[in-house]
């Protein structure tokens, strides 16, 4: 009977208007499709172009293509030579010098790295890979230690949305996101890496792209792996205790293929991994107990998306993808005797789909619609559950408007989530909301002023809703409302001064106003000794984002500086009764953060000094001693690359926490501490 | 004559009040490393980092039982640094024990301390033990190690001494975890000198989780069901019968999650029913008089009661965490853990049940030792010089530890039967 009443609910669930919206998008495109045979126009992403020379090779040019409304959105992006020049291993890395954002990282290469952008908490970010969105129907959060930099071109944040002509309903539905382009080749190449690192980390690399035919496509393979068994010391007045963090390696391959052409663009991905989960580091008296937990991940996708122009005025996207994980957790070993035995499977497949259309009748309007639909299957063998399946889609209509350095965007998005299972309460009801947000920006001669408002919750995820012992069905969405107030200026010295050099400058500063309602947050219950997911809280956060970017450029000589720098005040506003919460900062949220990084190249030599400041942090708000220390890292590295006719020949060389400050982001989660890299490449 | 009264009471509470003596465990965070000791006295909280400041280093990481071995001896059970740390009553450590990781519960009989465990193996004097269920580990306290082991059901958590047995609550806690096997549903009785099984008693309720307090012969045990079919009870469990093979214990409807036992042998308890079915949880208070509830076979003996403000205290808490009666002066004392982020409560209450005080502790403050009275030691002769040394052969303890005058036997409970004591390291029962 409950399965029947939950068939129902699925396919009332694809209701009138839904159809009617699908149907309109796809006539668009049945129309238009058939008035317009050929148009092969360029994409709106950005296209390499290299030069190449008979005496010396010339710098990469970058040639992006008219990027609508940039600035009415804030971002930051890194891209390019940056990118690569910073020291970094995973995406979780680069975005770590991004203003707004904090990291949680559990330590070593193992460590789950997630991000919180403003305090929205890590499953407000959405993480895209050429704009279809990584899921995790299972717990919402995306592990970005497993995606490698080397293949993507760049790497951006926005807060709240990207703002393009012909979005996907999906990319409006997260607070903050995080955008990874993938490189799109521009010419044939054969590279390989090799890297030995402390710890016992060893990895190889190799990448593979062509060109041919207006087709463009890369290959790249990664093994790694690492016992990541560093020292560390605790040493303070109340003890001094040294050790080696054990069950903290890491083994991971990682191959992922990618194929282009103009509007079409495709991508492979699989992620084999098994890792040790090491835990807090406690007072013992030996080390013979470990609280050994493994973990074994395979992460596999297929995406593809193909963008296509027509008359000039209409626009139309389509994107898929198929999703499949399986994480594998074990406790069985003789070493953990403190926690349940337990051998878990999870296993999830996801199927997505979405239709994008924009309409262009003016130069200065676009209006555009697009639905998504994803399937989730999640399947575990755990005690008391059964699958869950769910169907998710979304609905959105936009508008933007361009005139005369006055740009605006509104955009309403509907959700509606339907689930379905045999576990024992019963799936959830239905989720249906409509959720608003609109920008306004004005720009005169590079200076932009904007502001926006942005309304967006988080479903409860798979886990919250259905874990064993912990799920509550009855959950309502986390909320949250987001008031932004930027200004930008852009600056660059243009062909004139190519004799004295080359300048430009990038400025911006936010300040913003968050409030999340009805948190969904893990709790003991009064008196019972079971914990439940519940919907419990309200933060209300103030802040201010601030970068400034610079380079110059004369002759051989590169320099780059990049600066961010993140102010804000976040606190507990749940209960005006509770003295010793209400109004008291919220806990791993730091007041002030800020980094600076500087690159100089000089030919095909180049270092790149990157520096982080966190602020202090309470972790309990039980003691004024409960707090992690604010620390200060210093990456450094050194590059060097020699051409020989068509080859090429590289070493690099990097220091990380230079400082040696064994910094925590979590109590008794130490990092590293200072450690080197050493990476040998060869290309041709 | 009102004012008198008042004056009288003042004086009164002033005056208990310079008796009070409270060690609180703190479990702290789990993984972070913060358990913590906080010592109360007259009144006050002297400190929230008691073992800290008399002994240079921290507790250790989620500590989960404290009893007091004798009058210079107290045991704290410190479940995730797999330790069992012994203190004297200024605070200070005497030893520390790692060879018996995942304890939970800790009884004594003054000569040695039995501590049940969630573990698979445990380290002894004849080698390493392993097992595929829970077991009781017995430590002699004249070297701090472990001379004998029992296995019993899977994840033992409350432990009792009575006549000279081990009464142990088996809870299968893992079992929704670990999926081969189910809640137990058993009482282990053990023969503490030999450390030998002697049987288990079918109690039919699954997991027998939680407080276990001692009133005499009887037990108060708590059962949170499975938290989805299976709703939550509460057991008495009368040791003298369960000895004598007679139907030995009775079940009724409400849980008691955290309880005690007061100076004339009930049982005060607080109890929340929650299931994941309908994520819906029923609070509840009871007052248990365990000999009318077993002679009546759960007739009567139970009311839905605590004495004074204690029942819309302890409702307007925002997580309950604890109670205890001080069992040598009846103060009470309850803990609210608050949002589990923060700070803790510790409550006071007279032992008529009025509230006197609320003092800031530490997170998750759940466990509790009084220490006697500062003139404590004046009313009785002093404990012998230590366990370590041996003692006094014929000395006669009550069940919390007190030298008794010579001659004096210990008063029985509230209710006919019998009373205990404890000599030479075992506990004799008096027959009226």
């Amino acid at each position: 009977m409950g399965e029947e009443c939950s068939m129902v609910n699925i396919q009332y669930s694809m209701g009138k208007y839904y159809l009617l919206a699908i149907l309109a998008t796809v006539l668009a495109f049945a129309v238009t499709a058939s008035a317009s045979a050929q148009n092969p126009e360029t994409p709106l992403s950005s296209i390499e172009a290299e030069v190449a020379d008979t005496i010396k090779q010339l710098h990469e040019v970058t040639v992006t293509s008219k990027q609508p409304m940039r600035t009415i959105a804030t971002s930051q992006t890194l891209s390019g030579a940056d990118l690569q020049a910073l020291s970094t291993t995973s995406v979780a890395d680069a975005l770590k010098y991004f203003a707004g954002v904090q990291i949680k990282d559990y330590g070593g290469l193992g460590g789950l790295k997630t991000i919180n952008v403003r305090s929205l908490g890590a499953q407000h970010v959405g993480v895209y890979v050429d704009g279809i969105r990584l899921t995790n129907a299972q717990n919402g959060t995306v592990d970005l230690g497993k995606f490698s930099l080397s293949s993507m071109e760049t790497v951006s944040l926005y807060n709240a949305n990207k703002l393009d002509y012909c979005q996907s309903a999906s990319e409006y539905a997260s607070g903050a996101t995080v955008y990874l382009q993938t490189k799109r080749p521009t010419h044939d190449s054969l590279s390989v890496q090799l890297r030995n690192a402390s710890f016992f980390t060893w990895m190889a690399k190799v990448n593979g792209q062509f060109c041919w035919k207006g087709w463009q496509g890369f290959v790249d393979g990664e093994y790694c792996s690492s016992r990541g068994d560093y020292p560390f010391r605790y040493h303070s007045e109340y003890e001094d205790t040294v050790g080696h963090r054990t069950n903290s390696d890491i083994r991971y391959g990682r191959v992922e293929a990618a194929l282009f052409k103009g509007g079409f663009s495709s991508h492979v991905y699989y992620y084999d991994s098994e890792r040790g989960c090491p835990g807090g580091i406690v007072r013992r008296l030996s080390d013979k107990y470990t609280n050994v937990g493994r973990e074994w991940d395979r992460d596999f996708f297929v995406q593809a998306s193909y963008q296509e122009r027509f008359f000039r005025k209409v626009l139309f996207k389509a994107n898929t993808k198929y999703a499949n994980e399986y994480l594998r957790y074990c406790t069985k070993y003789p070493e953990n005797q403190n926690t349940a035995r337990v051998d878990n499977h999870y296993r999830q497949q996801d199927a997505y789909g979405a239709l994008c259309a924009a309409y262009m009748p003016w130069s200065w309007l676009s209006v555009s619609s697009s639905y998504d639909i994803r399937y989730s299957i999640l399947k575990a063998d755990l005690k008391r559950f059964e699958d869950v399946k769910r169907v998710d889609q979304k609905l959105v209509f936009a508008a933007q408007l361009n005139w005369r350095g006055i740009q605006a965007a509104a955009s309403a998005l509907h959700q509606r989530y339907s689930d379905w299972t045999f576990a024992n309460a019963g799936a959830a009801e239905p989720l249906d909301r409509w959720t608003p947000a609109a920008s306004l920006a004005y720009t005169f001669r590079g200076l932009t002023l904007r502001g926006w408002y942005k309304e967006i919750f988080r479903a409860p995820t798979l886990n919250d809703l259905y874990y064993t012992q912990v799920g509550n069905r009855n959950l309502k969405p986390e909320y949250t409302k987001q008031f932004n107030l930027g200004v930008e200026y852009h600056w660059n010295s243009g062909r004139k001064s190519m004799v004295n050099g080359q300048w430009s400058m990038d400025i911006q500063a936010d300040i913003y106003q968050n409030k999340i309602e009805n948190r969904i947050v893990c709790l003991p219950l009064k008196g019972t000794y079971t914990w439940s997911m519940m919907n419990y809280g309200e933060t209300f956060c103030r802040g201010l984002n601030a970068t400034v970017k610079g380079h110059y450029h004369t002759g051989q000589w590169n320099f780059s500086l990049l600066t961010s720098l993140t102010w804000q005040r976040d606190v507990d506003r749940t209960d005006p009764e509770d003295e010793d919460m209400y109004d008291k900062p919220i806990c791993y949220s730091p007041t002030f953060s800020s980094g600076v990084t500087g690159i100089a190249g000089w030919r095909s030599l180049q270092f790149t000094t990157s520096y982080l400041y966190v602020g202090e942090r309470m972790w309990s708000k039980a003691d004024p001693e409960d707090i992690l220390e604010p620390y200060h890292n210093i990456d450094m590295k050194l590059s060097y690359t020699h051409n020989i006719k068509k080859t090429s020949l590289g070493l690099c060389l990097e220091v990380c926490d230079v400082l040696d400050i064994q910094y925590e982001h979590l109590p008794r989660y130490p990092m590293p501490g200072r450690n080197y890299k050493l990476t040998l490449s060869f290309g041709i | 004559m009102k004012r008198f009264l008042t004056l009288l009471l003042t004086l009164y509470i002033y005056n208990a009040h310079a008796q009070e003596r409270l060690i609180l465990l703190n479990e702290g965070m789990w993984q972070a490393d913060n358990g913590r000791l906080s010592y109360f006295e007259n009144g006050a909280i002297v400190s929230n980092q008691w073992f800290r400041d008399k002994n240079g280093y921290k507790l250790g990481d989620t500590p989960n039982d404290i009893v007091q071995v004798s009058d210079n001896l107290i045991a704290i059970a410190i479940n995730w640094s797999n330790i069992v740390q012994f203190i004297r009553p200024d605070g200070t450590a005497v030893a520390a024990t790692e060879d018996i990781p995942n304890n939970r519960r800790l009884c004594t009989d003054g000569r040695f301390v039995y501590v049940s465990s969630y573990g698979h193996e445990c380290e002894t004097i004849h080698g390493t033990v392993y097992f595929d269920k829970g077991f009781v580990a017995k430590i002699d306290l004249s070297n701090f190690q472990v001379v004998a082991t029992c296995e019993v059901g899977y994840e033992p958590e409350g432990i009792a001494l009575y006549k000279g047995r081990l009464f142990v609550a088996n809870t299968g806690g893992y079992a929704e975890q670990e999926g081969d096997h189910e809640f137990e549903t058993t009482i282990s009785i053990i023969n503490a000198s030999t450390m030998t099984l002697e049987k288990n008693i079918d109690t039919g309720i699954p997991n027998l989780y939680g407080e276990m307090s001692q009133s005499g012969r009887y037990l108060c045990i708590n059962s949170p069901g499975d938290y989805y079919e299976i709703p939550p009870c509460g057991l008495i469990f009368d040791c003298e019968k369960a000895l004598k093979g007679e139907a030995c214990f009775v079940v009724f409807n409400y849980p008691v999650t955290y309880n005690t036992t007061t100076l004339d042998g009930r049982f005060l308890a607080v109890g929340s029913a929650f299931s994941y079915i309908t994520g819906d949880y029923v609070f509840s208070t009871l007052t248990i008089d365990p000999v009318t509830f077993i002679e009546t076979r759960g007739q009567s003996g139970l009311s839905q009661s605590l004495p004074g403000t204690l029942q819309a205290d302890f409702a307007n808490m925002g997580q309950p965490y604890g109670i205890y009666v001080n069992p040598y002066t009846g103060y009470i004392y309850g803990t609210d853990a608050g949002s589990f982020e923060g700070a803790g409560y510790l409550y006071q209450w007279s032992p008529a049940g009025q509230l006197i005080g609320k003092h800031k502790v530490y997170i998750n403050p759940g466990h509790f030792l009084a220490l006697p009275p500062a003139d404590w030691a004046t009313k009785t002769s002093p404990f012998p010089a230590s366990p370590l040394g041996g003692g006094d052969e014929e000395a006669v303890y009550d069940l919390h530890g007190r030298k008794l005058p010579a001659g004096v036997l210990p008063k029985r409970g509230s209710g006919g039967g019998a009373s205990l004591y404890i000599k030479s390291g075992r506990k004799i029962w008096y027959g009226r």
